[in-house]
């Protein structure tokens, strides 16, 4: 056995394994997006950098055998910053979305793509999960929103976009038609308290959320009903009051205590609900400086002033959301401030030091340049955008084939692609290397595997694995340098490249380079928790 | 699925596979056979290939790939290769390659005229580095091509003029004896380039014509190569006159004026031609004269400072003659070392020498040569690294043309002193001559008992191969370049295990440059501690360098280590053109830096340079001017690494090109504030991050430039070039001494410059494509450069 250091903790490995086996006996995993255990070390992606203390060198994790004595530093702020950098630079000549541009586009970043996949099989079951890990209220947004998610949506400049607004409203609508609409789950009593101050948009999507996280929550409206602007600033013929009851009625279905026509509006008052409330969400509409002023906290320019990371207002345990805070601001805006509100105010009753939404790591491709849009276009169906007139709704068929119009933009790897693992858990910062994007392109339309040149990372993993395995074809790199670029010898397909381990290839690919076509992806797995990208860094 | 296209007649690849190999470690060799056959890889050739060897498509597709001699597509009946060396760069390669495209009216991703006639393509450095900007065309080389010039160079280009640079090794024809004078003359394909070929011609039938008792002998690179042609006459009491920039008229008036005919008719015929060609020619015995004075000093001074161990044969024997070789003492160490001293006596003497490898680590040799013999294994196997890729060098091909049997002896002794009975030369392709005669050389060496199973009459038993590159730099690299030979991709990787250890065909496997194993037969003739007696505390000896660029007297030289970078550029190379100011050297090629003329009492040995952020390499040394721009050369050198990445790891495949994404900003007017911060960061990651020297070096042409010229690049931020050389922050004027000779206008390319005879010229800045050739064709220096903030 070989004894080594690592971030001094001593940890003894047989002779012969490289610093990421010995790594990994100490519960400690070296990131890398290049290696595969039981395949020669490429040392290609760098990302497994560390350092050999006693001779100071920058050295590959996966390519260096252990020796004797060995002192190797991983997690140190100089290492952090190589692995960083590494990651930067092949971020800098990826070419992809890891989330679709609709799913950005939507202030509450619902994942659009997945909803219409599940539309498109039927599965509105699925589909209003979907949408209820980032939206409270679909059945009221799917008539009062501006559609910023459709402004987004890459087949609009070609035969416009996916109808995904109606398509969201029709699944919740036939969910509240059911005899049992949706009621998503609520974790154990946290036995923490909280106040929302305000029924409006915001504020209902902050207690659900909240609620559903397990915190016993309390609705403070100073109105005699529920609803905030919904009720007073929507018509009745946009917005069916039916509708807004029965959604409404769904959050409070979770187990919220409501107190109807009670005012905060001065420092007392909000006084008195910090002492009874663990935390206090103060939703509660268009405000002036003033009024603000009376309830003894910070006001801004257009309402209460917060923290823009945290919604926290200047008083310790306040936080403040929606038009309180924008004054005017879309109905989705206000929900999605509701939603972050009780993430951050979850983080802020679990005691953590920094709260912190994090910045989800998204690598963008941005404008399509000319001719890159007949890339998403390709193998779309061809169907043309279709709504609903007024007050009607889509058959199901219908339905199913507008969710079918979606070009699947995002990465068929998000959530699962290593680079988007790393570069989130490192910050790496996509655009720190400006520079002339390579075209978009998918690879083998004809073939049951597609290969985006854009997202391989250049591992070889597949090469390996195909050579291995003795395919015929296989594949190669082809060129040198920046240019190189992964290719099936003679222009074969690469169907006919990999016929043995295609599979293998795919579930290798660091990236999602290398990725099955739809006919030959299993099914999307339901998405059942609400999706936190943020990490414990307490 | 493969399926072979019968369009094209495959018998020849047949023949080929029979010939080579098939072997998976045969692709190269084999690609090589098919290139010259057809002149580019059919897809047909490599499925057939497929069909017929163990080679596998995914193989043949990536090594055909990587490698930047194949080409992949039919060409042009004749093939241009415009050099892009440092020192062509420095001379203004671009513009030769912009006007050779404009004369071919070639659109920006063409490289084939319309009638089929040329195909262009920019390779990296042919070795000719005094004579740039150098252009080949099919085998032929030409110096000191202009943007000026090219036009012609194009239009009287004719195959059948220029002898082929394998054809010019002939036999000496005339007898010699006692009395004979020896007539000198070098043929470098340095040489070749500026019309040696024909010189040499001339004095043949000259002295084939008047009869005088000499013959001609064939010497490889003379070193001088700034004077070429150069000949030299060594009368048999060994006193020696040379002329220099002979033409093939001068040669045979030399002949004329040394050798009396003898017979009679002869004479009179002889005479009568020479009458005529007196009268058709305004020369006399005064250009004579004139050659010859100019040749006294400036060859003197050139090789004054110089210590000649490796290269002292290289302006005396003839490449090719062992026989010869062995007269000045060659093949004795050789014969020392099988027969007087064993391998332990042998390493000490290496070790008592001090040398490091000249291929510009340094690593000291002895170590790696005790390392390999201690290795435990049945075989073993030497390897002779010629793939001297650096633009700006080419001491090792000069070895290799000019000395190939001191290399083969260096390698026997290696071979001998580790045990191992098979060696291999990695030559680079670019160097066809070099590998003709090394093949030649091997050739003799075996017919003579030098090589084969019994090695100079004793047990041991060596043989020597040559495997060529294709183009790809990194295979310098020895990692790399043992994937080269096993037919891979020459992609290095992670050492450990070091070659020594583990290295082709994972045996233990000694590599040495050229010019450390022509080293060691001096050594062993003269013992270590003599070498040792030369240079500084830490680097012994003496090193090679290809002094270029913006010198007076370019050429090969060997300098003792420790001698001052200022005894080279002024004392040996003779300074700066007059009223231009000596800037800065560039030493050690991509890997290396720019050294300040401020910093030029530093000395040449490892340390020394590498202090001042620059290193030794494999010895370039091109010599800057105050008309050169420091970030265009830094980018120059960005851009050949960002070529020659292998394209393996991440910080050198993505980094250097980061890198030189914002060096193309900087020098087309679009640098920002923070570039420079992000150029130093970003340098340093790729520094400590990538995975070989390549990598780790690349950024040292940066570093040093921003180190010391930092000013130049701020300027370039402001948009503008104060070298006056980025074509995109700068403006062609005329000024007041213009007297409209309209010279200007009759060679402008894109007419940007109106006629107007008698008044001064303007130039037309929106037609102007900035490719000097105004600047080169004013009599009157009334063009000048503009570049303002």
């Amino acid at each position: 056995m070989v004894k080594i250091r690592i971030d001094d903790r001593e940890v003894e490995v047989p002779p012969g394994s490289n610093i990421i086996d010995a790594a990994a006996l100490l519960g400690v995993e070296i990131p890398t997006l290049c290696y595969l255990k039981g395949y020669e070390p490429s040392n290609s992606c760098q990302v497994c950098t560390v350092k050999d203390r006693r001779s100071g060198r920058l050295i590959s994790a996966c390519g260096t055998k252990v020796v004797e004595g060995m002192e190797i530093d991983n997690e140190t702020e100089q290492i952090r910053d190589v692995r960083r950098t590494a990651l930067e630079l092949l971020l800098s000549e990826h070419v992809g979305d890891c989330r679709a541009p609709c799913d950005f586009a939507c202030p509450a970043h619902m994942d659009i793509p997945l909803m219409l996949d599940q539309i498109s099989h039927e599965n509105l079951r699925d589909a209003i999960v979907t949408i209820k890990a980032d939206i409270a209220l679909p059945a009221v947004l799917g008539r009062v929103c501006p559609k910023p998610c459709e402004k987004g949506c890459r087949r609009k400049t070609a035969d416009g976009p996916v109808a995904i607004c109606d398509l969201k409203r029709f699944v919740a609508d036939a969910d509240l038609a059911t005899d049992d609409p949706y009621l998503p789950p609520c974790k154990p009593d946290s036995g923490k308290r909280v106040a929302v101050v305000g029924a409006g948009p915001s504020g209902l999507a902050g207690v659900f959320y909240l609620r559903r996280s397990g915190h016993a929550c309390t609705l403070i409206e100073q109105n005699e009903s529920l609803g905030g602007r919904l009720r007073t600033e929507e018509d009745e013929q946009s917005l069916p009051r039916d509708i807004l009851d029965a959604e409404i009625n769904q959050i409070i279905r979770l187990g919220v205590d409501v107190r109807l026509q009670t005012s905060i509006t001065t420092k007392e008052q909000l006084d008195a609900l910090c002492d009874e409330f663990d935390a206090v969400l103060m939703a509660i509409g268009r405000t002036t400086p003033d009024q603000v002023e009376q309830l003894g906290i910070k006001a801004g320019r257009k309402g209460i002033d917060v923290d823009s990371e945290t919604y926290a207002t200047n008083r310790r345990g306040v936080f403040a959301v929606g038009n309180a805070l924008r004054g005017n601001g879309m109905v989705v805006r206000s929900t999605a401030d509701g939603k972050e509100a009780a993430t951050i105010i979850n983080q802020y009753l679990a005691g953590w030091k920094k709260l912190s939404l994090g910045h989800g790591f998204s690598s963008r491709i941005g404008r399509l340049e000319s001719g890159e849009i007949e890339e998403f276009l390709a193998n779309s169906v061809p169907a043309p955008r279709s709504v609903p007139a007024n007050g009607t709704d889509y058959v199901p068929s219908d339905a199913t084939e507008q969710s079918e119009r979606c070009l699947g933009c995002g990465c068929v790897a998000h959530n699962k692609c290593k680079l988007e693992r790393w570069s989130e858990y490192y910050g790496a910062n996509p655009n720190r290397f400006p520079r002339v994007r390579r075209p978009y392109e998918v690879v083998g339309r004809a073939s049951s595997v597609l290969f985006e040149p854009g997202k391989c990372i250049k591992c070889e993993l597949c090469i390996k694995i195909a050579e291995r395995a003795q395919e015929p074809l296989g594949l190669s790199f082809v060129g040198r340098g920046f240019d190189v670029l992964l290719s099936v010898p003679f222009e074969g397909q690469l169907d006919e490249a990999l016929t043995k381990v295609a599979e293998e290839c795919v579930d290798a690919c660091p990236t999602a380079a290398l990725s099955f076509a739809p006919s030959r992806r299993p099914p999307e797995l339901t998405q059942i928790e609400i999706s936190s990208r943020v990490k414990a860094k307490q | 699925m493969i399926t072979t296209n019968p369009r094209i007649d495959l018998t020849a690849v047949d023949r080929m596979i029979e010939q080579i190999g098939r072997g998976p470690d045969a692709v190269i060799p084999i690609l090589h056979a098919v290139q010259r056959e057809y002149r580019y890889l059919p897809q047909e050739a490599l499925r057939r290939i497929c069909e017929q060897t163990e080679i596998t498509p995914a193989a043949i597709t990536g090594v055909a790939s990587f490698y930047d001699h194949f080409r992949h597509h039919p060409v042009g009946k004749h093939m241009i290769s415009v050099c892009t060396g440092t020192a062509c760069h420095v001379k203004g390669a671009d513009l030769v390659d912009d006007a050779i495209r404009h004369e071919l009216q070639l659109a920006p991703h063409e490289d084939t005229d319309t009638e089929g006639e040329f195909t262009v393509q920019k390779v990296a450095c042919l070795g000719c580095c005094t004579l740039g900007p150098v252009v080949q065309i099919d085998d032929a080389i030409f110096g000191h091509v202009s943007s000026q010039t090219t036009p012609r160079m194009l239009q009287e280009y004719d195959e059948a003029e220029f002898v082929k640079l394998s054809a010019v090794h002939r036999p000496i024809s005339q007898p010699r004896g006692p009395h004979t004078t020896e007539v000198r003359i070098g043929l470098g394909s340095c040489c070749l380039a500026l019309g040696s070929d024909k010189v040499h011609e001339a004095l043949c039938d000259a002295i084939d014509d008047s009869g005088g008792d000499a013959y001609v002998k064939q010497i490889g690179c003379t070193g001088i190569c700034s004077k070429v042609p150069l000949v030299e006459l060594v009368s048999p009491d060994g006193t020696s006159q040379s002329y220099t920039n002979v033409n093939p008229e001068m040669a045979r008036k030399i002949v004329q004026k040394h050798f009396r005919p003898k017979g009679i008719s002869k004479p009179i015929r002889y005479a009568a031609s020479r009458i005529l060609d007196w009268i058709q020619s305004d020369e006399d015995q005064d250009v004579l004269q004139k050659h010859r004075a100019a040749r006294d000093g400036v060859v003197d001074s050139f090789i004054g400072p110089q210590k000649h161990l490796t290269l002292d044969l290289l302006d005396a024997i003839d490449p090719l003659d062992l026989d010869e070789y062995v007269r000045y003492g060659g093949f004795e160490s050789l014969k020392k070392c099988l027969t007087k001293l064993q391998p332990e006596q042998i390493l000490d003497e290496v070790e008592a020498s001090g040398l490091r490898g000249r291929g510009g680590a340094g690593f000291p040799t002895h170590i790696k040569w005790r390392t390999v013999r201690r290795q435990v294994s049945p075989t073993k196997y030497v390897i002779c690294n010629g793939d001297e890729g650096d633009p700006g060098a080419f001491m090792d091909k000069v070895l290799l043309e000019s000395i190939p049997f001191r290399v083969i002896e260096g390698m026997a002794i290696a071979a001998r002193t580790v045990d191992a009975h098979d060696g291999i030369f990695y030559v680079r392709a670019e160097y066809p001559l070099a590998v003709e005669r090394i093949r030649n050389a091997i050739e003799i060496c075996r017919q003579r008992g030098i090589l084969g199973d019994s090695v100079m009459g004793t047990e041991f038993c060596f043989d020597l191969e040559i495997r060529e590159g294709a183009g790809a730099y990194i295979c310098g690299e020895e990692t790399a370049l043992i994937h080269s030979i096993e037919g891979g991709r020459g992609t290095p990787r992670i050492r450990p295990p070091f070659p020594a250890e583990s290295g082709l065909w994972e045996k233990p496997t000694l590599i040495n440059n050229v010019e450390t194993l022509a080293t060691i037969p001096w050594i062993l003739r003269h013992g270590g501690k003599e070498l040792a007696k030369l240079g500084t505390e830490t680097s012994k000896g003496t090193k090679a360098f290809a002094l270029a660029g913006k010198v007076r007297n370019g050429g090969l030289i060997e300098v003792p280590m420790g001698i001052t970078i200022r005894q080279i550029v002024e004392d040996i190379g003779g300074g700066v053109e007059p009223g231009r100011t000596f800037k800065a050297v560039q030493i050690g090629g991509p890997s290396g830096g720019c050294v300040p003329a401020e910093l030029a009492d530093t000395q040449i040995d490892y340390e020394s340079l590498s202090a001042v952020g620059s290193i030794m390499g494999s010895g370039g040394l091109v010599v800057l001017d105050d008309k050169d721009c420091m970030v265009d050369i830094a980018r120059y050198f960005l851009k050949f690494t960002q070529d020659q990445s292998c394209g393996k790891c991440t910080f050198c495949r993505v980094g250097t090109r980061r890198l030189l994404d914002i060096l193309d900003r900087l020098c087309t007017g679009n640098g920002k504030q923070g570039d420079l911060e992000q150029l130093e960061t970003l340098s340093t990651s790729v520094c400590a991050g990538s995975l070989c020297g390549l990598g780790k070096t690349a950024p040292n042409p940066i570093l040093s430039t921003l180190k010391y010229f930092r000013e130049e690049y701020e300027a370039h931020i402001a948009g503008y070039c104060p070298a006056g050389k980025c074509v995109d922050l700068i403006d062609y004027c005329i000024n007041d001494k213009c007297i409209g000779c309209t010279l200007c206008s009759q060679h402008c390319p894109v007419d940007a410059i109106p006629m107007t005879p008698y008044y001064k010229h303007t130039i037309d800045l929106d037609r102007c494509t900035r490719c000097d050739t105004c600047y080169q064709v004013c009599p009157e220096d009334a063009v000048f450069i503009a570049s303002e903030p």
